[in-house]
């Protein structure tokens, strides 16, 4: 963490937990022995914003939240390939609406399940190893990007299976790319951040020709001209170790950094204002503006989820001396940033790998490596 | 904050700890304030900073809040729209997806109706049930009925890495050298591995650090409450990590700030786009020569970069010379045209007025134009050795008189004379005027308009400011009448009698405008009363008169503005004294061909009445006149001759000169790596303390040394077709051969027709400049029949075909050390030693080559070839290869270095990416 200088210190979110609300466990999945890594709600159908999705090993599984803790099963997809263990996935949409399931793991293949019609829509391949983390773009849902561990962001066009942007190469990311998010509101911006310990904020502007050709190309995919971004427009060297998370508040960048193992295990993630000099592209500055720690926690590879409207967020952590799974549930936009809940269950034994919240955030899914779902739900009181 | 002075020591030291904001300037006795009142004062100021800060970021969080909430209103619109999308679009198509979400619902619902039935399936009509699981009980994988993906072959592991046809060196930012790396362990989950952090020693140096808003204010009221004494920089310091005397020096950069932004709130000088004219041609060129490579010459060279050392080569090459084009104006204000004009002008104007215009005209018509010119350039010539023969007496005077009062009637001159200062270079300049400006009316009267603004200052009594192009030819009409009566006078007999005898090829209209120049310009001169007008010899006089125009002319060139003059002379540099080529490519849009023309004769001018040795005299007209081109001509004869010199002694010293070292380079490689080459910057022969003889190479063209230098690599002088075996010098010393260089080396460009290219009548191409040129094969990507990926030839090869080059970033080897061990972990390397300094990496950048894999048999070998004073790695075919077959060749890791796979040449899976850890840093060679 680079020095702080005097009057710009962020502000620091107080670990005593301010009960405004309070959620317990409703339901407990079993879903398999292999570890879940993912776990997310569709926001980008109104219709499916109790469905989520998860995946674990070569298995894709589609739930539903109902009405009193229950979940019901609705689809389950198996990748053939017993070697293939999914990362991540996220919720995608063609332009005639067709729900879609865009999901990656260690074999670097994408695979675009069409959820409509239940089968595959298309598979990616070019990734050059594993798939780290896969993000919609909320305002085009046929777009997404992925991060993969061949050091490379990739923009595909889901729709017309055309891999449009390749951010790699002189301005790119020296090591495996972590996790990466879409700007909520300036669709040609994006940040990347990974095992180089660098955040990276790119623009897609000066492509995005390139973009929008994709929507209407006719030819093979693989004819496509696509393009490498090579130079980011801005690099911030904010962490010493892994960044694992981030993701867009608005203009601000919330973002994790891992330091167990190396300095101690309370981690935070930082929320922070990246500040860039548009004459002189990847320079610039961040301003941190508040921090929510997360503490006790010595595993990474962990990520935060947010409710639709980016009120509160749940991060999942865990210690493996006492071996205690817990889940801290931030009020994000106040400041300084209040825990809302710290929740924990006797039975919460294994490392929580993602978390979901639902639309209004009452109700928070986590999976676990030991293959369990838990159901949290908010308690109607007070 | 201005609280009163409270001087009593003791009384600050005492007691003001209750209230530190009211404590006060000290000034010179700070010394004696209790350190825990300057704490309280600082940390009064550190809390309303961090109050301050605590509002900002609270109205930052809540615009993002406000914004933010605009978006995800958007979002929600959206998502809520996408409900829609199917339902007008295709209801015939049932959404599965749906279909499901309605069938638990109804389960649900139906389980809490009937309350206690198993969730096994109720029949759905696909068979696939949706599966209400309450609890733990059943695993979810095995409630419902999967749908397959099919499997998709995964593709060999690689980096994203980016195409490169050059190499490149590596910037700064690629370093991984001091960078600590952590790795986590793929096996062991999430153990974490953090290796090379002790041994590298991170010395982050302590980078100055800027200071922000809320420093500096704590920093200017501390010290203006507390005073700047010792205890309160110390104390303020360690509050702020920062040094005392840093403290100091930025409370005067604040207190100066303060100050300046007081007193100069009005005076925002704006940019100035002229200022940039006044620039140096050096300044300007600065960025030129930081960005321009000159070796490569591209911009921003990624290979050699930016901010080389400039080396200018000892023997400045010839100027531009191109005689062909010399009848050609080259534009509308080419001096050529502008000087034809005058020609004719003369003639015509002559024809009514003087008594002579019958010879004029019999002998001038036919030939005007060029006779005009030489013999304008002739006079010229005469009056520059008369000049120098005069001695520079006449110089003085006319310096002196330019000195004395007369000057601005000087200037008024030349405000008339100087539409196209070379008329009056010509000595019939006063007809030309007339015509002229009558001709070429619009264009001329610009000019002499823009002059006339120019030297308005100028107050002179024969120049009216206003309408001057009327008054102008009043004004010459007059002179001109002058002209005639003087040219009855005694005057004219006897010069054109001199001339005639000095010169044969004087045409008369010459001499007659010359003498009705003369007594014309004595009227001016009577005019002004200027003594030298006294004088009996016309010679004198007349070269007052062209001494007098070049002056004008000098004036003009000091209006030029400084950017134009050393554009000028580095035109002057580059072409020789080529108006026109000048005025084209480096003064376009800034002066005329014209313009430019006599900025050079007149500066010619100067130099021979100034030096007055007349060495100069390589006619002063200066295009290229006869008696330049001879002067070229033999120039050129002289330097050719030199080379055909050197190119003899060249064939017997090469072995003696430039093959010896290189010999021992080639017979020790396998111990010693090439070495890599810089230009020296010699400006004679290289001696002993030249860089390449210091760093063991030889000089290279891009050397500033002398093409005679000893230690010059010289080329090779190979009959056709033979620079393909050690015979060949430039072959054997491990080079490709150079068309600059060596003797019959050369590239045709082409001979008009597309694509094939331009062969000699004798079909000869020199066939070791493939690198050079990029004649390569067609290389495929695929996967290797080996392991992982594999490189391809597209098309058949004969043996020693050079198959493409293997690029990448150029590394030193204490990086590639780094680097190595990074890439061994991964077990995948892709660093090649080029040379004593550099290792190429491929890992990030690179080409398709890279991805050639070892093999012990291989059927293609690598070869580090200096391409043009660069060392570049060639892949060649060691053997007849076939279309479609798979690339090998043999890494040669250095033997204690190789990893496993490359150890013994037996072992069958030759593959790089295939084993376990190696030791240490594995290195390709070529």
């Amino acid at each position: 963490m680079t020095k702080i200088t005097l009057g710009c210190e962020p502000a620091v979110g107080s670990l005593a937990p301010s009960k405004k609300r309070d959620y317990r466990v409703t339901n407990r999945l079993q879903e398999g022995k292999r570890p879940i890594y993912a776990v997310v709600f569709n926001f980008i159908d109104s219709r499916y914003y109790n469905v989520f999705a998860t995946v674990g090993g070569n298995r894709v599984t589609v739930y539903q939240c109902l009405e009193g803790g229950v979940i019901a099963v609705l689809q389950s997809y198996i990748d053939e390939d017993k070697d293939e263990s999914f990362y991540t996935v996220s919720w995608a949409c063609d332009a005639d609406g067709t729900p879609l399931l865009v999901a990656g793991g260690i074999n670097g293949i994408i695979r675009v399940i069409d959820a409509g019609n239940e089968k595959i829509h298309k598979s990616f391949v070019g990734h050059g190893d594993s798939v780290n983390e896969i993000r919609t773009q909320a305002l085009r849902p046929s777009l997404v990007l992925s991060a993969s561990k061949d050091e490379s962001v990739r923009l595909w066009n889901v729709q017309t299976g055309i891999c449009i942007l390749i951010f790699a190469g002189a301005g790119g990311h020296r090591n495996e790319v972590l996790s990466v998010d879409f700007h909520p509101s300036d669709i040609y911006r994006i940040a990347s951040c990974g095992m180089d310990n660098t955040v990276k904020i790119w623009s897609m502007k000066e492509f995005w020709t390139y973009v929008e050709r994709s929507f209407t190309w006719e030819e093979l995919p693989s004819q496509f001209p696509t393009k490498y971004v090579q130079f980011p427009v801005l690099i911030a060297s904010i962490h010493t170790n892994y960044v694992d998370c981030i993701r867009w508040l608005g203009d601000f960048i919330l973002s994790k950094v891992n330091d167990c193992l190396i300095q101690s295990v309370d981690n935070e993630f930082i929320l922070w204002e990246p500040k860039m000099k548009e004459q002189s592209p990847g320079e610039g500055t961040v301003d941190i503006l508040q921090k929510y720690p997360v503490p006790e926690c010595d595993i990474w590879f962990i990520k935060l989820s947010c409710d639709f409207h980016y009120n509160t967020a749940a991060i999942g952590l865990y210690n493996s001396g006492n071996r205690e799974g817990k889940i801290f549930v931030w009020e994000l936009q106040t400041s300084p940033p209040s825990l809302i809940a710290r929740l924990s269950h006797v039975q919460s034994k294994s490392p929580i790998r993602q978390t979901a919240m639902s639309f209004d955030g009452s109700t928070i899914l986590s999976c676990c490596e030991d293959g369990t779902i838990w159901r949290w739900d908010t308690v109607a009181t007070s | 904050m201005s609280s009163p002075k409270v001087p009593p020591l003791s009384s600050t030291a005492a007691g003001r700890s209750d209230s530190p904001d009211v404590s006060t300037i000290v000034g010179p006795q700070g010394a004696a304030i209790a350190p825990s009142e300057i704490s309280l004062v600082i940390d009064s100021l550190k809390k309303k900073v961090d109050a301050d800060r605590c509002v900002y970021i609270m109205k930052r969080m809540e615009e993002n809040r406000i914004k933010l909430s605009e978006v995800t209103h958007t979002h929600h619109k959206l998502s809520l729209e996408r409900r829609h999308l199917r339902i007008s679009g295709a209801d015939q198509t049932v959404d599965l997806l749906t279909k499901r979400q309605k069938d638990a619902i109804d389960k649900q619902n139906g389980v809490n109706a009937s309350n206690g039935d198993s969730d096994s399936t109720s029949s759905q009509e696909d068979g696939h049930a949706s599966a209400i699981l309450l609890g733990s009980s059943i695993a979810v994988k095995n409630a419902v009925r999967p749908i397959k993906l099919p499997e998709v072959k995964k593709l060999p592991p690689y980096t994203t890495w980016i195409f490169l046809d050059r190499n490149q060196r590596m910037t700064e930012d690629q370093s991984v050298v001091g960078r600590r790396r952590i790795y986590y362990d793929q096996n062991g989950g999430e153990a974490l591995i953090c290796s090379d952090s002790e041994e590298e020693a991170i010395d982050e140096e302590e980078e100055k650090k800027e200071f922000v808003d809320s420093e500096d204010y704590i920093i200017r009221m501390t010290i203006q409450q507390l005073g700047s004494s010792d205890a309160v920089l110390d104390l303020l310091g360690q509050r702020l990590s920062r040094k005392p005397s840093e403290l100091k020096a930025r409370y005067e950069v604040l207190v100066n700030r303060e100050n300046a932004v007081e007193g100069s709130k009005p005076g925002n000088v704006e940019f100035d786009m002229s200022s940039l004219f006044d620039k140096d041609l050096e300044a300007a060129l600065d960025s030129f020569d930081n960005l321009f490579c000159r070796r490569c010459l591209v911009f921003d060279c990624k290979l050699h970069g930016c901010s080389q050392d400039l080396i200018f080569p000892a023997e400045k090459h010839s100027t531009w010379n191109r005689m062909d084009e010399e009848k050609l104006p080259c534009g509308p204000h080419c001096y050529y045209r502008v000087q034809k004009v005058e020609g004719t002008a003369v003639t015509s104007s002559m024809q009514p007025n003087s008594e002579q215009k019958a010879a004029l005209s019999s002998d001038g018509n036919g030939v005007q134009a060029s006779r005009k010119k030489s013999n304008g350039r002739s006079l010229l010539r005469r009056l520059k050795s008369c000049q120098s023969e005069n001695a520079s007496s006449n110089a003085r005077n006319i310096s002196e008189s330019s000195e004395s009062e007369t000057r601005p009637v000087h200037d008024g001159n030349s405000t008339y004379r100087l539409p196209s200062p070379r008329k009056s270079k010509l000595v019939e300049k006063r007809g030309t005027r007339q015509r002229n400006s009558k001709r070429i009316a619009d264009h001329v009267m610009v000019a002499i308009k823009k002059r006339q603004k120019k030297l308005a200052a100028s107050d002179s009594d024969s120049v009216p400011s206003g309408s001057l192009g009327s008054k102008d030819m009043g004004v010459r009409s007059n002179s001109h009448k002058e002209n005639e009566e003087a040219s009855s006078s005694s005057l004219k007999a006897k010069p054109s009698a001199r001339r005639g005898r000095r010169k044969d090829s004087l045409v008369p209209s010459g001499d007659r405008s010359l003498q009705a120049e003369v007594p014309d310009c004595a009227l001016k001169e009577i005019t002004s009363d200027q003594p030298v007008i006294s004088s009996d010899d016309k010679w004198k006089k007349e070269e007052f008169v062209d001494e007098s125009i070049c002056r004008q002319e000098l004036i003009e060139f000091k209006c030029w503005r400084t950017i134009e003059k050393s554009l000028f002379e580095k035109g002057l540099e580059i072409f020789g004294r080529n108006s026109c080529l000048i005025a084209r490519n480096l003064m376009n849009g800034m002066k005329t061909c014209a313009e430019v023309f006599y900025a050079m004769n007149c500066s010619e001018n100067k130099l021979s009445s100034q030096g007055g040795d007349g060495t100069n005299s390589l006619g002063d007209g200066s295009r290229i006149d006869s008696n330049e081109n001879t002067g070229t001509a033999l120039r050129r004869r002289s330097r050719f001759l030199r080379r055909r010199g050197k190119v003899r002694r060249l064939k017997y010293s090469w072995k003696s000169a430039g093959y010896h070292s290189m010999r021992k380079r080639i017979s020790d490689k396998k111990e010693l790596p090439c070495r890599q080459y810089n230009p020296c910057g010699c400006q004679s022969a290289c001696g002993k303390e030249c860089s390449c003889l210091v760093s063991g190479t030889c000089c290279e063209k891009y050397c500033g040394c002398p093409k005679t230098c000893k230690n010059r690599f010289r080329g090779c002088h190979c009959a056709k077709s033979q620079c393909r075996s050690r015979q060949c010098p430039c072959f054997a010393a491990g080079r490709e051969c150079d068309p600059d260089v060596c003797r019959n080396c050369w590239i045709g460009c082409g001979d008009g027709t597309l694509g094939i290219p331009g062969q000699r009548g004798d079909n000869y191409e020199c066939r070791n400049m493939k690198l050079l040129l990029k004649q390569q094969q067609r290389v495929l990507l695929g996967r290797s029949d080996v392991s992982g990926w594999g490189a391809f030839l597209k098309n058949s090869v004969p043996k020693h075909e050079y198959l493409g080059e293997y690029t990448g970033e150029l590394i030193s080897h204490r990086e590639a050390d780094k680097r190595g061990k990074i890439y061994d972990r991964e077990n995948s390397s892709f660093l090649f030693n080029l040379n004593d300094q550099y290792v190429l990496d491929a890992y990030r950048k690179g080409d398709k080559l890279k991805f050639a894999n070892h093999s012990p048999v291989p059927n293609c070998y690598a070869k580090v070839i200096m391409v043009a004073g660069d060392h570049r790695v060639g892949i060649f075919a060691k053997e007849r290869i076939c279309a479609g077959e798979e690339l090998f060749y043999d890494y040669r890791y250095e033997p204690d270095r190789a990893p496993a796979w490359a150890k013994k040449p037996e072992s069958s899976g030759s593959k790089k990416e295939e084993m376990g850890p190696s030791s240490g840093r594995a290195k390709k060679l070529a």
